[in-house]
């Protein structure tokens, strides 16, 4: 191991002998400090936090190593703390771990092997505390995005199906075609939200839950299947669409992923444009350059105000009441590139356009 | 057109406000108001920022004759809340104009439970807007 990935263990002791045997029995396997107070030793632990096991002798003239302990267990919760003791004070050391101060205590004259196999255990422990803090951390923010997608499904769910409701209620007392017809085109609206909405819906499961597959991504045949989903689009919208692809080496990625970074940044391109604008477009580009995926989208549509910018890639936000966007789409493109290590950046400007720079490098 | 409806409009002709950023139900309501009879004026905002302004710029000449406001819930960029709470910040001759009704497909507590706490909401509707609905809220003006 490195120096700097040893583990950083405390020793607090108020004989000074007791400090440098320590220290020159163990400085080679573990980044080792020592304190000779308990002063001394709450300094030590203030400037190296990431300390992971403490040995503390149990009868010092400040304080004895259960109170010592007792104190710094507010502060620093984290480090594993093992007491060093003679058979005398088994009645105080028997207090300390049913308090849960101390995890275990090592008999006074301690041996190497003593040391070591109590290090091993403490950061065990340590490293199973940490990793579940950690997956504590996730597990309360996932529970903080179902709540909110809870919420939020119901209204995106209900909303189309209502409004189709009302318009059917309503359509009933009309007799005129014309404006019938103008109904079902909204209803229309209605529904493709709806079904959009369910689509993505898959896609976040599928992003969240789903394992990466790692295959080699041809991404002229990527490309041209977008192009196939946009053609139409384009052409009744009056939108340049224009793609290019420059791949000389091959490209390992989840296939998956990719199409729906590529197919959420391309309809929202294609959603937000300037309806009175002559000279619409969307432009994608994919460059592969020394295992780096660059993939540029551009469009000249309606730009996103910069109080916006940050919070266009959160779970429902929306930045416009333009369009029938579910405010998903952004959110699994950043999901998607989390998984895959890629960054994105967005620069956009009102009413002149955006454009999305996305780097993911090869698996 | 019903008796009622003729009795109604003897009396006083209403103007309508609907916020709601869905296209859809912005025309069902116009619709609905407008078979109701008892409309001077309906517009609809599928931007609240926009109706907002609308609101500050063209304060009601005549105190007798309100202004129904009939607001979604959730829609971007401003929700039904920050527009009322907006509202609430106007002169007090301006929203002494205006009766707000909430309509939302929101079936969550906490947002009907929010909705009561705002002095100027009159009144919580549920989604789809029907013209029962609209008849009895007309009654109660």
């Amino acid at each position: 191991m490195s120096k700097q990935e040893r583990i950083k263990i405390l020793y607090v002791d108020d004989e000074i002998n007791n400090l440098h045997g320590f220290k020159a029995s163990f400085r080679l396997d573990y980044n080792v400090f020592i304190a000779n107070n308990t002063a001394e030793a709450t300094d030590i632990l203030n400037n190296h936090p990431d300390i992971r096991v403490i040995f503390c002798d149990q009868r010092m003239p400040d304080k004895t190593g259960v109170e010592f302990f007792g104190e710094i267990r507010g502060q620093h919760p984290h480090p594993v703390r093992m007491l060093l003791t003679g058979y005398t004070d088994i009645e105080s050391v028997i207090d300390a771990i049913n308090m849960g101060h101390i995890f275990r205590y090592i008999k006074k004259p301690w041996t190497d092997a003593d040391i070591r196999s109590a290090v091993d255990e403490g950061n065990k422990f340590y490293l199973a505390n940490s990793m579940l803090a950690i997956k504590n951390e996730e597990l309360q923010k996932a529970y903080n995005e179902l709540d909110k997608f809870a919420y939020s499904v119901t209204h995106d769910m209900r909303g189309p199906l209502l409004s189709i409701l009302g318009a059917v209620d309503v359509a009933q007392n009309i007799d005129d075609i014309g404006e019938i017809k103008e109904m079902l085109g909204l209803m229309e609206l209605s529904v493709k939200k709806l079904d959009n909405f369910i689509q993505n819906i898959h896609d976040y499961y599928n992003l969240k839950r789903g394992d990466l597959q790692i295959t080699d991504i041809d991404f002229s045949k990527v490309v041209n299947d977008q192009e196939d989903i946009y053609k139409i689009t384009a052409k009744m919208n009056n939108i340049d669409f224009k793609t290019e692809v420059q791949q000389n080496e091959s490209f390992r990625c989840d296939e998956m992923s990719m199409k729906v970074i590529l197919n959420n940044l391309l309809s929202n391109a294609f959603k937000y444009q300037k309806k009175n604008n002559g000279d619409k477009f969307v432009h994608l580009n994919v460059t592969i350059d020394k295992g780096l995926a660059h993939i540029q989208v551009k469009d000249n549509g309606i730009g996103i105000h910069e109080n916006h910018i940050g919070e266009i890639f959160n779970m429902f936000f929306r930045a416009t009441s333009e369009e029938v966007g579910s405010g998903f789409g952004l959110y699994n493109v950043k999901d998607a590139l989390l998984k895959l290590n890629g960054e994105i950046k967005v620069d956009s400007v009102v009413d002149g356009g955006t454009t999305f720079n996305v780097t993911i490098p090869s698996k | 057109m019903s008796q009622y409806q003729a009795s109604k409009m003897t009396q006083q002709k209403l103007h309508f406000i609907v916020i709601d950023d869905s296209k859809l139900d912005c025309f069902i309501a116009e619709k609905i108001i407008r078979n109701t009879g008892v409309s001077e004026s309906i517009k609809s905002f599928v931007d609240a920022r926009e109706a907002l302004e609308h609101i500050k710029n063209h304060p009601a000449t005549d105190a007798a004759n309100k202004t129904i406001l009939i607001v979604d819930i959730q829609m971007p960029v401003m929700n039904g809340f920050e527009f009322v709470e907006a509202f609430e910040e106007l002169p007090e001759e301006i929203q002494k104009g205006y009766i707000i009704y909430v309509l939302s497909s929101s079936i969550n507590e906490s947002d009907l439970t929010r909705v009561r706490n705002y002095k100027s909401v009159k009144h919580f509707l549920n989604k789809p807007l029907t013209s029962n609905t609209l008849s009895t809220l007309v009654e109660w003006i």
